[in-house]
């Protein structure tokens, strides 16, 4: 059971931060229990939301005085439980810290608090002419900060990269409040060891962010988004592979098979495909207005040879967003068919997407469980989701074992366990599919380089840290125990 | 190394893999004595040798071909580890665009292979094609095209490292979207070899671009191409790269373009629109894609520098530069790097660097040397990392070579 925190600390933490800005109000704690992945809840201590680097700072510093660990929180949209809380952890959310610092449009930065909302910086720099790349499906909710801690993608990254490819320099604050800065743009990112590219993606275990110096694209002139419909998943793959290899360099190329087509179409979200069609992939090129129609044309002939029923293109603006939300809702659709969804995540070689759908849907059917594909085609990032209802007790142990059998059959085809979403508490039981003892332990021995007692997120991503009550819920163990 | 050690080290390895050769440029870089010169045949092989190094307290240093090694401060006698016989293309599928090799691989080789298929490495730091893999990605040096593909460290997948004192991990994968857990591969691109030796290399290839074009303005002064190379990095395309160069004859703007012929032609009447100049266009030959920016000098000679300022203060940095006498450039414009190249004495290049750290820091920029002849101190002109940054490094030496094995962190 969790303990409330000392009056002493909550005292202390008011004077830094606001006394309305320390939540202990158990119903109001109720927010803070999961993040999007709700299959693990528990309610922290506490949560305090600071303003600034120094208020964040001065946080850290009481807290870990205290020997109180800390669980750092964005806007709570990861899908693998890396803002649960442990039994003795207090959270810190950066909420409040939501402003963009500067933006240097003539060396095409931006400077922001790890609070701001991903899509509010492209929405802040689109009148200089800029935008920020990386675009995940939760852009317009979930916050720089988290994707710092996620190195988070989305379906544009298939050109642009992930986000470790825009932050250039981090203030970051670290055990017992350090403020410490790391890199910069105008400094030479190897007079040091690449601190900032190991600080991304480290899941709240190494510290917080407190200010994010990011990089910014110019707006591209043009784009031109493909709708491609095929008879199967297996074809839709093999046209992926035929694209990438042709030399064409799309922007993103995504899949959603057939169950979730139907999902969709009989959502609010409805793009009108075809609902007999296996597959449907959507292209987007972008670049400049004059390339983009031969582009579009090789890749329609890409789609045709491999067995394409047919390929629509999107013809102005508003038909190209209904395309996109189509892929971009198709979670939010699938809420129609099945009362519980398991978002899964996992990257293979680009060549295997079409064997290892072929194995999920084999794994699908021997348990007897509907899944529905959502990927990033592009770069062999896959979404299977397992539908399911926990209220099914023998369900919930099928869901389990699938699951874990796409993991290996992902791994087995020379792929990895997480290409965007993260571990978290989530799949640290499948490190070990990916990495052997000696790798687990230098990651270990790194996070103890930034965080020696390990008071940021501890139980997250290592397989081998044990915490006292442990991290596992009933609501856990019922879906992966 | 004491008589018994060498004795047990040539016990260690077959005797093919010694060797007492060492080009001069190399020891001009490490000034130090090198007992001898390893190369292993396989990862076992380096973690046997790592890990005997390990326990007797003997200096390693790795190298590729040893002919773009850093300056070093040594402490006393090391081993040389070249990975020379580390060069297999262990696994390449044209269609995951991704290619795993050997460390010793060279970058022309894995070049000429993989052009058979349309594709190629888009990095282009000096002589890049003479470098190795590990040494690539052990420099972290991407060249000017970072400006339309990124730098290096996004686009290494994976590598086998052996650490310091034996260890064999293998980190990261062959696909390019990974975060299964703390990315500690990203602090071995660029670590010069002071963390680990880099085994083998996964990195992402991309398509040749079916349309490379260089547009280039001339003039006898390279402060009249500053105005316009800043007009090109904020014009609303984006470039595969964007240099300035004095190395050659005359002061040289280097636009490259990369796309569908239609749209290269489009993108240089925007960039002409927008600077308000024309451009002498030339297009690059298939066999030219990696560096047709370098002047061609001898690398070997150089006695060169790196300056980092915001792009934005490029003018004030050549304003600086202009000053000192025997300077010659290659800047990219778009990320704010320069490779500064002196010429004359020792001495009349030693007081150029004084000043010259000096008003670089001062743009809030920073300078390390690449490469100096042996009797300059070079540690005087190289700009440090933050207390901090400098722990937090010397906190993952620790992690990685605990033995301090793998010398040349200061």
């Amino acid at each position: 059971m969790t303990q409330p925190l000392p009056s002493n600390v909550i005292k202390a933490l008011s004077e830094i931060v606001g006394s309305e800005h320390v939540i202990t109000d158990p119903d109001r704690l109720l927010v803070y229990e999961s993040d999007g992945l709700t299959a693990y809840r528990r309610s922290p201590r506490a949560v305090v939301l600071p303003s600034s680097t120094e208020e964040l700072s001065a946080v850290i510093g009481l807290l870990h005085k205290n020997g109180i660990e800390v669980i750092p929180r964005g806007a709570g949209t990861g899908l693998s439980g890396g803002a649960l809380t442990t039994l003795e952890g207090v959270i810190v959310g950066t909420a409040r810290m939501n402003r963009i610092l500067k933006i240097d449009a003539e060396n095409r930065r931006a400077i922001a608090q790890p609070g701001v909302i991903n899509a509010r910086l492209t929405e802040a720099t689109h009148p200089f002419g800029l935008y920020y790349a990386p675009d995940p499906s939760s852009q317009s909710t979930c916050t720089l900060g988290g994707n710092v801690a996620e190195n988070s993608g989305g379906p544009h990254c298939l050109k642009y990269g992930v986000t470790a490819r825009y932050v250039t320099g981090l203030t970051v604050v670290l055990a017992g409040g350090r403020i410490v800065r790391l890199g910069g743009l105008g400094r030479d990112p190897y007079i040091t060891l690449d601190l900032v590219g190991l600080f991304v993606g480290s899941e709240g275990c190494f510290g917080i962010a407190t200010e994010i110096e990011i990089g910014l694209l110019p707006i591209t002139e043009g784009v031109r988004t493909l709708l491609g419909i095929f008879g199967s998943v297996e074809s839709a793959g093999r046209a992926v592979t035929k694209i990438i290899s042709s030399g064409l360099m799309p922007a993103a190329v995504e899949i959603v098979d057939k169950p979730t087509i139907q999902a969709l179409e009989a959502s609010v979200f409805a793009a009108g495909y075809p609902l007999e069609a296996g597959a449907a992939l959507v292209i987007e090129f972008d670049g400049t207005e004059a390339g983009l129609d031969l582009d579009a044309d090789r890749a329609e002939q890409c789609c045709l040879d491999e067995g394409a029923i047919e390929v629509q293109r999107a013809t102005d603006p508003e038909h190209r967003m209904k395309l996109w939300r189509a892929r971009k809702k198709a979670f939010g659709a699938m809420g129609r068919i099945a009362p519980d969804l398991l978002v899964q995540d996992a990257t293979v070689p680009r060549t295997k997407l079409p064997e290892v759908l072929v194995g999920i849907d084999d794994i699908g059917n021997r348990y007897g469980l509907k899944i529905a594909n959502v990927f990033h085609a592009g770069d062999g990032n896959l979404h299977p989701n397992i539908l399911f209802d926990r209220q099914d007790q023998a369900q919930l142990k099928l869901v389990e074992r699938a699951s874990k059998e796409i993991m290996q059959l992902c791994v087995d085809a020379g792929g990895t366990i997480t290409g965007e979403h993260g571990v978290g508490v989530d799949k640290r039981e499948y490190m070990t599919l990916v990495h052997g003892p000696a790798e687990l332990e230098a990651m270990a021995a790194t996070k103890r380089v930034f965080d020696p007692d390990s008071l940021f997120n501890p139980g997250k991503v290592l397989p081998e840290v044990e915490i006292e009550g442990g991290i596992d819920t009933p609501e856990i163990s019922a879906i992966h125990k | 190394m004491r008589g018994h050690q060498a004795e047990s080290l040539f016990k260690l390895l077959p005797p093919e893999v010694f060797s007492n050769s060492v080009a001069p440029r190399l020891l001009d870089a490490l000034r130090t004595e090198v007992k001898t010169v390893v190369s292993p045949r396989s990862v076992e092989e380096v973690a046997r040798l790592l890990k005997w190094a390990s326990e007797k307290g003997v200096g390693v240093v790795p190298i590729g071909t040893g002919e773009h090694t850093y300056p070093r401060y040594l402490r006393g006698p090391c081993i040389v580890l070249t990975t020379s016989r580390l060069s297999d293309i262990q696994d390449y599928e044209p269609a995951d665009l991704t290619i795993t090799a050997g460390a010793g691989a060279l970058i022309r080789d894995l070049s000429t292979e993989i052009a058979a298929h349309g594709q190629w490495l888009p990095f282009d730091p000096p002589d890049v094609l003479n470098r190795t893999l590990g040494g690539l990605v052990s420099s972290g040096l991407s060249g000017p095209l970072r400006t339309g593909y990124g730098p290096l460290r996004n686009h290494v997948l994976g590598a086998t490292i052996v650490c310091g004192d034996g260890r064999v991990l293998r980190l990261g994968g062959k696909v390019v979207k990974n975060v299964a857990g703390f990315d500690i591969l990203k602090p071995m691109v660029g670590s010069r070899g002071e963390l680990a030796v880099i085994a083998s290399v996964t990195v992402r290839l991309f398509p040749l671009p079916v349309e490379d074009r260089i547009l280039v303005l001339e003039a006898n002064d390279i402060a009249e191409l500053v105005a316009t190379s800043r007009a090109v990095a904020t014009a609303p395309i984006m470039p595969a790269s964007i240099v300035l160069d004095s190395t050659v004859n005359r002061a040289r703007l280097l636009v490259r373009l990369h796309g569908a012929a239609t749209s290269v032609d489009a993108d240089q009447v925007s960039l002409e629109k927008h600077t308000g100049v024309s451009f002498e266009a030339k297009n690059i030959a298939e066999s030219e894609h990696s560096f047709p920016q370098e002047g061609g000098r001898d690398v070997s000679e150089e006695f060169s520098l790196r300056v980092w300022v915001l792009p934005s203060r490029m003018e004030g940095l050549l304003d600086v530069l202009k000053q000192a006498p025997g300077v010659t450039l290659n800047a990219d414009v778009y990320g704010g790097s320069v490779r500064v190249y002196l010429s004359g004495s020792v001495s009349d290049a030693e007081s150029v660097l004084t000043g010259l750290r000096k008003d670089v820091e001062e743009l809030g920029g920073t300078i390390r040397m690449l490469r100096m002849p042996a009797e300059v101190g070079g540690s005087a002109y190289r700009t440090n990392p933050s207390a901090d940054e400098r722990e937090l490094a010397m906190g993952l030496k620790g992690v990685f070579d605990p033995h301090t094995v793998l010398w040349g962190m200061e």
